[in-house]
């Protein structure tokens, strides 16, 4: 599995570099700025890079227009943006066509190493990863006669999982489950939400996404 | 008051005496062309055509003389009265009669030449003219004595010294051809000023001129019929007559006008006794003026500069066919027209309408001066809260690539160093603990940095960056943002904040369970509103985030409002504006 990572702080760079090489992943490229990125994404054709949002030189968009770049003329390069901020905003405009190949992370989920390597493995095989924190903020919204509000809280559980790109299988392991007892949740929520059924992963993101945003 | 207009003030008005005498003088010429004509055997269509210019002439020439002293036009008209009036008088059967009119046969062509090119001033601008006119004079005096003492004029002429037909004809011909060539000039000249714009902008002074124009073609045309005995050269004369005739008669008509123009100060009298606002004020002046293209400035002394209406610095530069007439009140200038040039001629009535309006324009001052004041307190203002803003996004950078970029680094190593401590349960718990005061420190320094400027707002515009705020409400929030493109970046930031700091409101005070934000675009301004359905009667004075919502807004110009009836949810709305 082919990484390329751009980040302008060095320390963290090559601190992302080095746990990915440990977990096995095969880091191609590092660079400092977008146009290094998108020069090495032509060259080593990855199948993920890690971008930080704010690049070298204004660090206002650079990282987030450099990532919507590669997958317009990239589609088999997987993107997973990292930021200090989660915006929803932001997270909607990455995944407007799909939520295929595209995660959108705070920079600290790096600290959790597992996780952090399994949602970059997730999002090169063309799955989602979406920050939990926008997924709890659209949930801890105080709504009368709502949907949500229907739901058991194992199944808010499972709902925040799925949301931030997990699989069946995966929520599965998280909370120590069969996969039998997720998917009779997974379509208990969606028979209380009302959304059509969807088997992949990452479209089911996106449903879920615009559904707590509306 | 001493309206400063500018014009000159040149000479005493004539005598009456003078006036009243030239006026005798004129009518007895009339008088005397009548017995001419019906004592000789003239035809009386000849002589009425001969009163038809003398009278107007001499009318119009005292009327111009009396009203413009400065101006030597009204001199030059009385001249060409009589000249015509004396040519008459070659139609008389007596020598001494016939002799005194022929040298005055020729001599109104030159006069009108002069009259024509010399209005209104009374003066010839370039020296061209001057030379055109000049060599006008010569023929028509010095070619007509030549002609005369040649015996070229009849056998009743006294100045006969010889008498040589051919040569008087062929000195006759030179003398119509070139005069006819002088008023051809003369065209030409009147021609380039309207090509330059010169043209007066009063209908009735630019009929004149174009009453003169027609004058010095018919002149041209039958001085070369008379030169090469061209047919119908009767016809062609009488039409010529009239047409001189009537130039005097649109110059009367002129000064009609002006008249009724200054009629007009009357009316504004009645206009400014109901003081009307600063901005209706130019209106009354053009009105009164006759001039729409009116510009009225006002002058501030604390400020050493003229101003528009608004109170930002107007250009009073010169302007070719504009003039600028300054209005005193005691011996401060208060404000100035800048009007049409052709208003130049009618010093009385710009010094009229000064002189009315001086009061309405001083109190007009006053407010402009305030204005001006606002602006610049105003544009200060935004200035503070531009430099203010510049300062936090200056911050917030510092902290995103300084602290917040560290504490993910340290944070990540700390992990790694737990994977090498396994062994040790005590480490790693310890180690575990740092990781999450690490991540609790960066949440923290995320709301601090976060609050200080929202990144998201300058990178990716209203639309993107108030996702997250919605979001992060405590109710659902129905976000509806229509802006095309990005704004001005204080635009952006004011309404960012309206809007953050609206949805705080909600959720400390009004109990609600939904909201409503919406920000679009309307007439070249943004229109930010915040709705709640909650319990309302907020109080708009407790605590300082409406004041400073309403501080970021009217630094832009804009306004911000709250209602909040009690019981009925409560509304911000703000207006910005951001053509």
């Amino acid at each position: 599995m082919r990484v390329a990572i751009a980040e302008d702080s060095v320390l963290l760079r090559e601190g992302v570099a080095r746990i990915l090489g440990d977990a096995g992943l095969d880091v191609v490229a590092q660079c400092a700025d977008a146009d290094d990125l998108l020069l090495k994404v032509r060259s080593y054709k990855p199948d993920v890079v890690i971008v930080d949002i704010r690049l070298p030189p204004s660090h206002k968009d650079e990282g987030l227009r450099a990532a919507l770049e590669i997958r317009e003329q990239h589609p088999e390069t997987s993107v997973l943006v990292l930021s200090q901020y989660v915006e929803l905003g932001l997270a909607l405009k990455l995944l407007a066509d799909s939520a295929d190949g595209v995660g959108y992370l705070l920079k600290d989920r790096i600290r959790d190493v597992d996780e952090f390597v399994a949602a970059v493995r997730r999002v090169a095989d063309g799955g989602s990863a979406l920050d939990p924190v926008i997924v709890s903020t659209l949930l801890s919204r105080e709504r009368p006669d709502d949907p949500v509000a229907r739901l058991t809280p194992r199944e808010r559980e499972v709902l925040e999982l799925m949301a931030a790109g997990n699989s069946n299988q995966g929520i599965a392991e998280k909370l120590v489950v069969t996969l039998g007892v997720v998917e009779k949740h997974v379509s208990s929520i969606f028979d209380k939400l009302g959304l059509p059924s969807t088997r992949s992963d990452s479209r089911r993101v996106l449903a879920v996404l615009l559904f707590l945003r509306s | 008051m001493t309206p400063l207009v500018a014009h000159s003030v040149g000479r005493a008005p004539p005598r009456a005496a003078a006036l009243w005498g030239i006026a005798v003088a004129g009518a007895a010429l009339a008088a005397g062309e009548l017995a001419i004509a019906l004592s000789s055997d003239a035809s009386d269509l000849q002589v009425a055509l001969l009163l038809w210019i003398t009278v107007p002439y001499i009318a119009a020439g005292l009327v111009a003389w009396w009203r413009r002293p400065d101006t030597r036009l009204g001199v030059l008209m009385i001249a060409g009265g009589f000249a015509i009036g004396l040519s008459a008088l070659q139609l008389a059967r007596h020598d001494v009669l016939y002799t005194i009119g022929a040298p005055f046969d020729i001599l109104p062509a030159a006069l009108f030449l002069h009259v024509y090119l010399a209005f209104p001033s009374g003066r010839l601008r370039t020296t061209f003219e001057r030379v055109l006119v000049g060599a006008a004079y010569a023929a028509a005096i010095g070619l007509q004595i030549v002609k005369a003492s040649l015996g070229g004029m009849g056998s009743q002429n006294l100045l006969e010294i010889s008498f040589q037909p051919s040569a008087a004809e062929a000195v006759e011909r030179v003398q119509l051809v070139s005069l006819s060539v002088f008023c051809l000039a003369g065209i030409g000249v009147l021609a380039a000023r309207r090509r330059r714009g010169e043209r007066p902008h009063r209908r009735s002074l630019a009929l004149l001129v174009d009453s003169f124009a027609v004058a010095l073609v018919m002149v041209a045309l039958l001085f070369l019929f008379g030169a090469f005995q061209g047919p119908a050269f009767v016809e062609i004369q009488r039409a010529t007559l009239i047409v001189l005739g009537i130039s005097p008669i649109v110059f009367l008509i002129g000064l009609l006008d002006a008249r009724l123009a200054r009629s007009a100060v009357g009316d504004l009298m009645i206009e400014l006794r109901a003081e009307p606002a600063p901005a209706d004020l130019r209106d009354s002046l053009a009105r009164a003026l006759h001039d729409p293209t009116l510009r009225l400035v006002y002058w501030l002394p604390e400020y050493g500069r003229y101003v528009d209406l608004d109170g930002s610095p107007a250009d009073v530069a010169d302007e070719p066919g504009r003039s600028m007439a300054v209005i005193d009140r005691g011996s401060e200038p208060v404000a100035a027209l800048i009007h049409d040039s052709a208003l130049d001629d009618e010093p009385e009535l710009l010094d009229a309408v000064g002189a009315a309006a001086a009061m309405a324009l001083e109190n007009a001052r006053l407010q402009v001066e305030l204005a001006a004041r606002l602006e610049e307190v105003r544009g200060s203002r935004a200035r503070v809260i531009q430099v203010g803003q510049r300062e936090r996004e200056r911050l917030e950078r510092n902290l995103h690539d300084g602290a917040q970029q560290r504490l993910v680094a340290l944070s990540l190593e700390l992990s790694l160093l737990a994977k090498q401590v396994r062994e040790d349960p005590e480490a790693g718990r310890r180690l575990d603990r740092a990781q999450r005061e690490i991540a609790h420190s960066l949440e923290e320094l995320r709301d601090v940095a976060h609050g200080l400027h929202p990144a998201v707002l300058t990178a990716h515009g209203l639309e993107v960056a108030l996702e997250q705020v919605a979001a992060r409400a405590p109710v659902p929030v129905r976000l509806r943002v229509e802006v095309d493109g990005r704004l001005a970046e204080p635009v952006e930031v004011a309404a960012y904040y309206v809007v953050t700091e609206s949805l705080a409101n909600v959720a400390k005070h009004a109990q609600a369970t939904s909201a409503s934000v919406s920000v679009e675009e309307r007439h070249d301004s943004l229109v930010v509103e915040i709705v709640d359905n909650g319990v309302g009667g907020a109080d708009t004075e407790r605590g300082t985030g409406l004041r400073g919502l309403a501080d970021r807004v009217e630094a832009l110009g804009g306004r911000l409002r709250v209602w909040t009836p009690l019981g009925k949810g409560t509304r911000v709305r703000a207006e910005i504006p951001c053509a």
